[in-house]
């Protein structure tokens, strides 16, 4: 491949990650303002003590999605900054990355729909996976981090 | 510069944690507590925290419910209801005691309950409050003795909704005494079996607890959970919460539909008879078979546990099925009232907390064929707020856990539908009537603790011949109070065809809640005088003669009945802000007896007074005095202890 289509690979990433990160943290600070708002009116579907595994639930859909939000960002970032980080991998850690952000938070939020007493609904199993992604992306990107170079030897 | 601001960072670091230490409470571990009994997680007990990870639900509901708060350990403003801030307690045992908070804790400072006639004077001491029992209707305290796990008893009990504090022994129905006994050792010894769960009294003598003196007490008192918490009622969930651990089983439980049930006990789901046993093991009178049984239950504990046979465990006394028990006869050989202290003499239990006798003495449950109709706790009952029921926790926990739809004629008509189709066929009331409620002929208010009349849990019918034989107030007397038992024979003969029995002349002619007002025992008086403030019998009866009867109540010998006396009298029209003490000296309360007999000629004005003989009033609506005294000094002395 060509310096040239490497560059705009690097900035397809970069913009992808940064489109991806701002609308998602959009999306999980919109859940946040709703999940103050079931407080703010006393939604007993949401505070009973009956409910609780769903307040955690949705807590953690809510952390965990702006979270992984920041994470688009820094990533997008981190590609147009440092554009040798991950580039064999790329494809595989963007796509674990969005599969993550989708599948984590989303289970956590399928899971405080309904729930079995204090266990979440069936849908906390798509936790796992997206924890799995995400653990991989995290792992290439961390050996991929190494490879990096000082801003005055590129 | 930089060194500055890492010095003042430190500083505040440390002013911050040393705040948070000083404002926290002080988290002692209970196996160091030595001065009151503990709780220990043993014999497979796991405790209500354990539950709650998985049924917070279910949780709530028991958090919210009374049983919880049986007995309490936590003694914090939250739970203390009386005020410590430096009150002074008189006309009380002890008197006077001296309330005072030490920061967290609190303290009382009161005569020596215990003290053993040394010396000219009963030595005044000052101990910490490490237990409370009761949040409902009372609060008795507990302070430690330092004597072991040995706990003392406040000798004064808070009344919550008076708010005031009284002799412990006036919240009690029995006879007055000059100077209580001592009470230390109590809950380790009596309180411990339903104030607690799976408890263990653990004392090295335990043949002469009573006996021994207090101070010779020794006890390493154990609990699995303080209140009466969840494995009280579904048993030890230790080997239960093994095998769901893995939320892979859960998972598979909750989709296939298939629970676990082999290692928990779920009380509503065994048979009628097996599940309100659960209920029984603490709603019962009952005694241990022998001394063995009682000196293994010192030490392990009571043996029963739900789902099991309660009769096997323990012996649930009953007057009518129990004469042969060597148990019994040996208790009545040493005690010979011991059954009246329970129950009246056709044996129905008439103290409060005992339904489970109540019902098993019942014909829906007695005469029962078919398991499906046959009466039990959870018939009315739940333990556990449902999602469909629309009241706030609280109110379900107030309205003593009866389930939606079981408050009225909904419990009965379950199985006596028919009689539902035309109520006033059956009842001969208006339907809208409370004549009406099938709770109010058939558990009518005979049984009596707390201060307060409460409903009988023996489904019975009303008859004229049963309150001739034992005393009990029936039912349409105990709303008619205002009619004799000539009246109601002649109206249960005319409806029902129930026979009759031979009356006194008084019977034939003077309203029978006079006779056991003004002659009846000191049960009697009470559930009578209860009666005159329950809103039914006063739209009944009418409440223009009242205030006679019940002011003659106010020099009772009884402080529960001039309590329960006086709280009927101040809400007849005219009585609002009469003043008395029902704790007062004899020569006070005589006087406030005048004052009241004053009060009650003027009121109601001539025009509008009754002129009923059966109410001993003259042709002008005026008392009888004469007659009301003649029946005064003919009241039943006998002593009357009632075992609530």
């Amino acid at each position: 491949m060509a310096d040239r289509d490497y560059a705009r690979a690097d900035r397809d990433y970069a913009r992808r990650h940064l489109r991806f990160g701002w609308w998602s943290l959009l999306l999980f600070a919109t859940l946040g303002l709703v999940l103050e708002s079931l407080h703010g009116f006393k939604v007993s579907a949401y505070l009973d003590v009956s409910n609780e595994t769903r307040r955690l639930m949705w807590t953690l859909a809510h952390a965990h999605g702006a979270l992984l939000s920041m994470v688009h960002v820094l990533f997008g970032l981190s590609v147009r900054v440092a554009p040798e980080m991950g580039t064999r991998n790329r494809p595989l850690i963007s796509m674990c990355l969005i599969g993550a952000s989708i599948v984590l938070p989303g289970g956590f939020f399928l899971g405080g729909i309904g729930s079995y007493g204090g266990d979440p609904g069936v849908g906390v199993l798509f936790v796992p996976v997206g924890a799995a992604a995400l653990l991989i992306a995290l792992f290439l990107l961390a050996r991929m981090a190494g490879a990096v170079r000082p801003a005055g030897k590129r | 510069m930089r060194s500055v601001i890492c010095a003042g960072l430190l500083c505040f670091s440390a002013i911050l944690g040393w705040s948070i230490v000083e404002t926290r409470e002080p988290y002692v571990p209970e196996a160091r507590i030595t001065y009151r009994p503990i709780q220990v997680q043993q014999d497979g007990y796991v405790s209500s925290d354990t539950c709650k990870a998985c049924h917070p639900a279910q949780y709530d509901a028991w958090h919210a419910s009374f049983h919880r708060t049986m007995t309490q350990v936590a003694v914090t403003p939250d739970t203390v209801r009386a005020d410590f801030n430096g009150v002074r307690v008189t006309d009380v045992p002890g008197n006077p005691i001296a309330l005072q908070r030490r920061g967290r804790e609190f303290w009382a400072e009161f005569g020596d309950p215990d003290w053993d006639h040394q010396g000219s004077e009963r030595p005044r001491i000052m101990r910490q409050i490490v237990m409370i029992t009761g949040s409902h209707y009372q609060q008795v305290y507990w302070y430690r003795t330092d004597r072991t796990r040995v706990l003392g008893q406040l000798p004064a009990t808070y009344l919550v909704a008076e708010r005031r504090w009284i002799p412990r022994d006036a919240a009690l129905l029995h006879p007055p005494v000059e100077m209580p006994a001592s009470e230390t050792g109590r809950w380790n010894a009596i309180c411990v079996n339903c104030h607690a769960t799976d408890g263990k009294r653990k004392f090295d003598a335990p043949d002469n607890v009573a006996t021994a003196g207090t101070s010779a007490i020794v006890a390493d008192t154990q609990v699995a959970e303080f209140g009466i918490a969840c494995e009280a009622c579904h048993g030890p969930a230790a080997e239960h919460v093994r095998r769901n651990r893995n939320p892979m089983t859960r998972y598979w439980q909750y989709l296939t539909g298939e629970a676990d049930r082999s290692a928990i006990v779920q009380p509503a789901r065994l048979k009628p008879a097996l599940s309100s046993q659960v209920c029984g093991q603490c709603h019962g009178v009952w005694e241990h078979f022998d001394q063995s049984a009682e000196r293994q239950a010192n030490v392990s504990g009571l043996p029963y546990r739900p789902g099991d046979d309660l009769a096997t465990t323990r012996l649930v006394v009953q007057p009518a099925k129990s004469q042969s028990s060597p148990t019994l006869r040996a208790i009545l050989d040493a005690y010979p009232g011991y059954l009246n202290d329970s129950f009246w003499s056709d044996g129905m239990i008439r103290v409060s907390g005992r339904e489970y006798n109540g019902l098993i003495d019942s014909p829906c449950f007695a005469r029962a064929t078919v398991e499906e109709r046959t009466l039990s706790c959870f018939s009315c009952h739940t333990m556990h707020k449902t999602a469909a029921d629309p009241r706030p926790t609280g109110e379900w926990a107030e309205t003593h856990q009866v389930t939606p739809g079981m408050e009225g004629n909904g419990a009965c008509l379950t199985c006596h539908a028919p009689i539902g189709t035309n109520l006033t066929a059956h009842t001969k009331h208006q339907p809208e009537s409370s004549g009406s409620n099938c709770y109010n002929c058939h558990m009518p208010y005979t049984t009596y603790g707390l201060l307060r009349a409460l409903r009988s849990h023996q489904i019975s019918s009303p008859t004229v011949a049963a309150s001739v034989s034992t005393g009990r107030p029936n039912a349409c007397n105990a709303c008619h109070l205002d009619k004799t038992l000539a009246w109601t024979q002649a109206q249960l003969e005319t409806w029902y065809a129930t026979p009759r029995v031979a009356l006194s002349a008084e019977e034939e002619t003077v309203a029978a809640s006079l006779l056991w007002l003004l002659k009846g025992d000191a049960g009697q008086r009470a559930l009578a005088a209860w009666s005159m403030g329950w809103t039914p019998a006063r739209q009944a009866s009418g409440t223009e003669w009242m205030a006679v009867p019940l002011s003659m109540l106010l020099n009772d010998p009884y402080d529960a009945v001039r309590q329960i006396a006086y709280r009927s009298l101040r809400s007849l029209p005219g009585f609002e802000g009469f003043q008395y003490d029902f704790l007062a000296p004899g020569r006070t309360r005589i006087a406030d007896t005048m004052r009241a007999l004053e009060a009650s000629r003027r009121l109601p004005g001539p025009a509008s007074r009754r002129r009923d003989p059966a109410l001993l009033l003259d042709g002008s609506g005026a008392p009888r005095m004469d007659a009301i005294v003649r029946l005064g000094l003919q009241r039943n002395d006998r002593p009357v202890v009632l075992r609530e």
